[in-house]
């Protein structure tokens, strides 16, 4: 198809996204709904196709006209974007599927549940765009977009006043990215006279590359959820309904990665030293991620903290890959640049799908707390076999595909440990261990959710008997489990794809024998998981052979000698957690609420305990400081006294200030 | 393949020696050396009793647990010939692969309900949390000091010559072994022998298990120490021929089971509160090697 033909299907989209706004609003539900999937889908395919045909063939360039706002906006699609277009059209589309089944209930709320599609018709649309504009200006508008979308998607529930506060967190922290990536622009805008992606280039030629990308890794790091940046996470995931924080978490923070990678095809000075910051920070964010995963018992919260973990996995990638700029070492840069890409692909998956198996969870048993749960897997054992999957994958166990781009990165970590000097020697070490820790309590974190929600016996009476889910629900969660397990076991193809896109990040010197070696080791792990799954399944035939039915005797769990044992009594997931939350209590800290026993009490009345975790940088860094902010805002409380003839006054004492201002000619 | 023909042999033998080191130093005279082989050998042919508790889980996970060992020993090398599976980064499959293993066996213990399997998960799991960066960093350094990156590679051409490097594979046997008793639930981190459940990690975990699936558990941990008991040895044979290597490796893996018998025989069990405090100071150990070897390539200026 021609470049103007390209311009038209992605005019086509955003028309056809406002006709079904229009239709959607005016016509009944059912119709509604119709409309809004005809609208999901051909938004994503049109931007899929285009998106395949920048992947294989060449970037495709084309404007659109935003009228007389923005003027003429140059849009590309290169490789880099093509990627996370398709990741966030198939994230999407099984997240739209799911959220049919997941709000089913929800139906008779009539315009609520219209005006939830609407919003996720341009949460789609602003999130294609992001990867799209090619100005700075328009990128600041679709971001904006994107922002206020997901925020109205994340209020679902408004009646709820937690879910208030959390959306309201969620949008005051956006727009303080936003103020950031503002000034980034603005700073470029005023150092070259233009807003397009073009001056960053021009930019980064002529100046100190190191402040401002640091400034746009700020702003995009909020979005991504990089320490000390994080603190939307843990409470928007939670309040949003499922198949939004599946998206969300799944893509939408992805998109902060993808705003950083944008920033570094533009660079051209300073690697090592944003690497090594890079490396850190991610490392960082990584650990403390999963340690705050591995101690919460909400488990949305977990996955939240989770992503926080992943993310940092991911950053820990473009770490590598700017170390192998500056290095120039071409297999550092594909192993970095090419496993952080790859993470991508893999989180979305994997976490749009524990998201949606644990809004399974939630829809069965209305509550998040894991502690409630127990024995989910006799009642739900599709759900509970999905989770599994995901929690393995999540973890980078084989033969899952975490496992393959973990594996690429740790490569790319024992790769500059060859390389380089001691100081990078020391830090590649350190995220290594770093990383093998981060892979160990993803095991714990992992086994304690599992075991905790769906094994042994329910802990509570639960009001509603848990079931199923619909299929509805189910499908989307076997398609990403399609795709991963695509992912895991040909992923040679994925690696050739990404693989042959880097060269827009940092023109390395093509060496084909290192792509081809990659090629081969990735080709080889698909080879071992194969086998890894072949003596499973041998040791699992000799295993039905040899034991004989008749043999076999059931009965109670041996309880040591105990013979009246109590649903309550089994282990809970805090206790699984708790010699962890001791080691660390300095970075977990643990809240308890309660009332010690008085003296000369003596008939004590019902007490409550009450314990839960904080995150260290929300209390001791962010509160405290928001606190004093609104502390000193109380001192000039008497200028809002709610007199209207005051603030005639203020306004009169403006207009005076002008005149004079003006008369003695200091404004013009 | 000869390494995992070698692994197969030693493992048959190697449990027996350390029950049979432990008898012969409390004074009894004990089993014989293939009675833990018999052991399975009857768990295979018997029934099994599950809690009706359980669900599919627990019957699934020794099977995983069990070709997660097996597949580790894949990638273990045998001096020069190289493992069944030998590529770049391969000790990183291999850590990953048992992680999956423990995970099963992890979700299996949960699944009993038992509040002491519980326990004994959250043991585990926090253990072999902490045991894994004394492994990266450990394999990280041999790695800088090799230039190599795979197992294979890493122990082919590791020269054991000057005074450092002597120190270096001394601080390495330690690391390993040590790692060896934390993954296999031996002292001073578990005490298999004790008779109370609250103070057990890994025997705990299988209290439900029985017949085939516990034989299972069993051949896996008896692969196991063939398997650290193999990566050892490899530490010091390099590129020696067989004729000296294979002998090497049987009077290696003898000393490694008389030293855990030993050890066994001697030594009390740690507190449960002071297991992660002992396994980070293998990491400081592991972090020890890492400036030898920086040392060694005088990257220090």
């Amino acid at each position: 198809m021609d470049i103007l033909g390209n311009a038209m299907l992605l005019n086509g989209t955003i028309l056809f996204t406002f006709l079904a706004f229009i239709f959607i609003l005016t016509m009944p539900q059912k119709i509604g709904f119709v409309i809004t999937f005809l609208s999901i889908l051909f938004t994503s395919l049109s931007s899929s196709w285009l998106g395949i045909q920048a992947l294989l063939y060449h970037p495709i360039e084309f404007s659109l006209q935003f009228g007389s706002f923005a003027g003429e906006v140059l849009l590309k699609i290169d490789g880099l974007s093509a990627w996370f277009i398709l990741v966030i059209n198939f994230t999407v589309l099984t997240g739209f599927f799911y959220g049919k089944g997941y709000l089913k209930k929800y139906e008779q709320l009539g315009n609520k549940i219209t005006l939830h599609w609407i919003f996720f018709l341009f949460f789609h649309l602003s999130m294609l765009f992001v990867c799209m504009v090619q100005n700075g200006f328009a990128f600041l508008v679709v971001w904006e977009i994107m922002s206020l979308t997901s925020m109205l998607l994340v209020l679902f529930d408004h009646e709820n006043p937690k879910t208030f506060k959390a959306a309201l967190n969620y949008f005051v922290q956006m727009h303080i990215g936003v103020t950031f990536l503002t000034i980034g622009f603005i700073w470029v805008y005023h150092a070259t006279g233009s807003f397009s992606y073009d001056a960053l280039n021009t930019y980064f030629q002529t100046n100190r590359n190191l402040w401002l990308f640091l400034l746009f890794f700020v702003g995009f790091g909020i979005k991504a959820g990089f320490i000390p940046f994080h603190s939307w996470l843990p409470h928007a995931h939670p309040a949003a309904p499922a198949h939004i924080s599946g998206i969300m978490s799944g893509v939408m923070v992805k998109l902060g990665i993808y705003g950083i990678l944008r920033m570094i095809t533009f660079l051209q000075s300073d690697f090592i030293i944003l690497g090594e910051i890079v490396l850190s920070l991610s490392i960082l964010s990584g650990l403390y991620g999963i340690l705050n995963a591995a101690v919460h018992r909400d488990f949305k919260r977990m996955l939240a903290y989770c992503t926080i973990e992943n993310i940092g996995i991911i950053g820990i990638g473009i770490g590598i890959g700017l170390m192998g700029i500056g290095n120039n070492s071409p297999l550092m840069f594909y192993l970095g640049f090419g496993g952080a890409l790859l993470h991508v692909l893999n989180h979305s998956l994997f976490k749009s799908l524990l998201f949606y198996s644990a809004g399974s969870i939630y829809q069965q048993s209305h509550t998040l707390n894991m502690e409630n749960l127990g024995g989910l897997i006799k009642s739900m054992p599709k759900t509970g076999a999905l989770f599994l999957i995901g929690a393995l994958a999540i973890g980078g166990l084989p033969p899952f595909n975490g496992f393959v781009s973990e594996f690429l990165i740790y490569n790319g970590l024992i790769e500059g440990i060859h390389t380089s000097s001691i100081s990078q020697i020391i830090l590649y070490v350190l995220v290594l261990a770093g990383l093998s820790i981060i892979g160990g309590l993803s095991v714990l974190t992992f086994t304690k959710a599992f075991g905790t929600i769906f094994l042994g016996q329910p802990r509570t009476t639960l009001t509603h008997k848990p079931q199923e889910v619909s299929s509805t629900m189910l499908i989307p969660q076997y398609l990403i489990i399609a795709m991963m397990l695509s992912v895991a076991f040909l992923p040679q193809f994925y690696m050739k794809i990404v693989g042959s896109h880097l060269s827009i990040l940092h023109s390395m010197e093509n060496d084909p024998a290192i792509l081809n070696g990659i090629g081969k080791t990735t080709a080889n792990i698909s080879f071992y998981f194969l086998l890894l799954t072949g003596i499973v399944a041998a040791t699992w035939i000799v295993r039905s052979l040899l034991i004989k039915k008749e043999h076999l005797i059931f009965g109670a769990t041996w309880g040591c000698g105990y013979v009246a044992p109590n649903n309550r009594q089994q282990y809970t997931g805090k206790s699984f957690s708790k010699p962890l939350g001791k080691i660390f209590n300095a970075l977990l800290i643990e809240k308890k609420e309660f009332e010690e026993l008085k003296k000369g009490e003596i008939y004590p009345k019902g007490k409550s305990y009450i314990s839960h975790y904080q995150d260290v940088f929300e209390y001791k860094l962010i509160k405290p400081s928001t606190d004093w902010l609104v502390q000193s805002a109380n001192y000039f409380s008497f200028v809002q006294n709610g007199r209207i003839q005051s603030y005639v006054l203020y306004g009169i004492v403006f207009i005076l200030a002008l005149i004079i201002l003006s008369i003695l000619n200091i404004v013009s | 393949m000869l390494s995992i023909l070698l692994n197969l042999i030693a493992a048959l033998f190697f449990t027996g020696i350390v029950i049979r080191t432990k008898s012969k130093a409390s004074g009894r005279k004990g089993p014989g050396i293939m009675q833990p082989i018999r052991d399975v050998y009857r768990l295979f042919r018997k029934g099994s009793v599950y809690s009706e508790t359980t669900s599919f889980i627990f019957q699934l996970a020794p099977t995983v647990y069990f070709a997660s060992v097996v597949m580790a020993m894949l990638v273990v090398p045998f001096g020069k010939s190289p493992g069944v599976l030998s590529f770049y980064g391969d000790f990183i499959f291999f850590a990953y692969v048992l992680a999956l293993g423990k995970f099963f066996s992890i979700i299996s213990a949960l699944d009993t309900g038992s509040s002491f399997e519980g326990m004994g998960a959250s043991r585990e799991a926090l253990y072999s949390m902490f045991a894994e960066p004394a492994f990266f960093i450990l394999m990280g350094s041999l790695a800088l000091l090799s230039g190599h990156t795979s197992f294979q590679g890493i122990f082919a051409s590791l020269h054991i010559g000057s005074q450092i490097s002597y120190a270096l594979a001394a601080l390495a046997t330690f690391v390993l072994l040590m790692i060896a008793m934390i993954e296999n639930s031996r002292m001073p981190i578990d005490d298999p022998k004790t008779h109370l459940e609250l103070t057990m990690v890994h025997e705990v975990m299988i209290l439900d298990n029985s017949g085939f699936d516990l034989g299972l558990i069993l051949t896996a941990g008896y692969l196991k120490f063939a398997l650290y008991g193999a990566l050892i040895v490899n530490l010091f044979i390099g590129v020696i021929p067989y004729q000296y290597a294979i002998p090497a490796f049987f009077a290696i893996q003898f000393l490694m089971a008389v030293a855990i018998g030993l050890i066994e025989s001697f030594m009390a069990r740690f507190r449960m509160s002071h297991n992660p405090q002992f396994i980070v100071v293998l990491t400081s150990v592991s972090l020890l090697i890492f400036f030898g070897v920086l040392l060694i390539l005088q990257k220090f200026v």
